[in-house]
């Protein structure tokens, strides 16, 4: 199984998002950690909290969609 | 505050005067000293100031996380009634500074190469448009942000310089020049004379030549001899009339994929030996250097309009998870929770099903879009 943190890599490089691009959506959904944060996620040096990651998933999902692809990076919140 | 070595220096005092905050901010804000930030003005607001206020006057430089900072203080001051104030001549550029970082995020995982490149001192010189904040800049700052050539005309100018170290460093070479695929058209950005725009304008006009073959082939051809040369039929006699006889094409490529070409032209045939062929591909992956940063990027212009939108868009979020807080009376992690159920369940994006509710909160007697999806 694939964690969840190479998912979020994966998925980034799929959807051709360079790290900046990712940070400017990912703020524009109401994130707030700084992008140096946002690399360390992807990273896996850091493990973003779950909300941090379904906004870096949904960022991530949207620009696939975009492309013609699905939400293609599972969301954790189940609230 | 040494939280690493020579880290910039950054001061954030607060005075209270009566239940006034005033909040100075000296040195640079640059994402290590966001979180400091983060925390005085959160302990200031701690304190129920009536009134509060950011002097941004002794500020040379704030990142984007200081503009994070800045911002959720802000709406946490809104929250109790209190607007900030903020107190800076230069706000503006600041601001702007903000982005310049977001751009420097976008290369911060291509390594630039040791020594010999074609760095941001040449680059600063040749086109000043990156200069214009020099005076709000330290050197190591301007280092950073000019490092990155992402203005179409600084490129070119790059470019125009890398035909400079062609001629210079490959033996032989008499003409040079970068051709680039932009807009799905090759067209040639620099040459060194115009008889090497003729002979580019040539391979362009009939379709074929090392220039063509190498920018969309991506691997370098070379004509040793143009009085023996074969493969080009059409384009080798023109070449012949201009007074060449060898030709060398190196692919430039931009983050793996083939842009162009830098072409070196020699009016003796079998000039180009192998060290003049290795000092073309160290040229060539100069350009190629140059030309990834470049793409990776998008011009200040473009990207100061794209960070306007994204405040826009990130404002819009805000409200429509303010509006689902007050209705559910959830948190706000709660509240993106709904939201991103909502945007998924209807198949839009977030922000425009973020739009729509705060279009029917502003609008409580049209029905249609209601929150609830």
């Amino acid at each position: 199984m694939t964690r969840p943190l190479d998912v979020l890599d994966v998925y980034c490089q799929e959807a051709g998002l360079s790290y900046g691009e990712l940070w400017l959506r990912y703020f524009e959904l109401g994130g707030m950690c700084a992008g140096f944060e946002l690399e360390a996620f992807l990273h896996g040096l850091r493990a973003p909290s779950v909300y941090d990651h379904d906004i870096i998933a949904l960022a991530i999902n949207e620009r696939l969609v975009e492309l013609g692809g699905r939400h293609a990076v599972p969301y954790l919140y189940d609230g | 505050m040494s939280m690493i070595n020579d880290a910039p220096r950054f001061e954030a005092v607060t005075h209270f005067a009566g239940s006034d905050a005033t909040v100075v901010l000296t040195g640079s804000v640059e994402n290590a000293a966001a979180s400091a930030l983060s925390a005085t003005l959160d302990a200031a607001i701690d304190r129920h100031p009536t009134s509060m206020t950011l002097d941004l006057a002794n500020l040379d430089f704030m990142g984007a996380a200081g503009l994070i900072a800045v911002t959720s203080a802000e709406r946490r001051l809104a929250s109790i009634g209190v607007t900030l104030n903020v107190q800076s001549p230069s706000a503006l550029v600041n601001r702007v500074l903000g982005i310049m970082e977001l751009a420097e995020t976008a290369r911060l995982d291509r390594s630039t190469p040791e020594g010999g490149h074609l760095g941001p001192e040449q680059l600063g010189g040749l086109n000043g448009s990156t200069q214009r904040f020099a005076s709000s800049l330290s050197t190591r700052d301007l280092r950073r942000v000019t490092g990155m050539p992402t203005d179409p005309d600084v490129v070119d100018g790059a470019l125009a310089l890398i035909v400079e170290l062609a001629r210079l460093s490959v033996g032989g070479a008499d003409g040079v020049s970068v051709s680039l695929m932009r807009h799905g058209v090759l067209s040639t950005v620099a040459a060194s004379d115009q008889t090497i725009m003729a002979m580019d304008a040539t391979q362009y006009a009939t379709g074929e030549g090392p220039c063509v073959d190498a920018s969309v082939e991506g691997h370098w051809f070379h004509a040793e001899s143009l009085v023996t040369e074969t493969r080009w039929p059409t384009f080798t006699p023109a070449a012949r009339s201009l007074g060449i006889r060898a030709i060398l094409s190196s692919p430039l490529m931009a983050i793996g994929e083939p842009v162009g070409a830098l072409n070196i032209y020699s009016r003796t045939a079998e000039t180009f030996d192998i060290k003049d062929q290795k000092a073309a591909a160290v040229v060539a992956q100069k350009a190629s250097t140059i030309l990834s940063d470049a793409s990776a990027g998008v011009s200040d212009t473009q990207m100061a309009t794209r960070f306007q939108e994204a405040l826009r868009s990130r404002e819009v979020v805000s409200l429509a998870k303010g509006i689902i807080m007050a209705r559910d009376g959830g948190d706000a992690v709660a509240a993106f929770g709904t939201l991103l159920h909502l945007s998924l369940a209807d198949g839009v994006p977030l922000q425009q099903r973020a739009a729509a509710i705060v279009h029917s909160a502003e609008k409580p007697h049209i029905e249609h879009g209601s929150a609830e999806g």
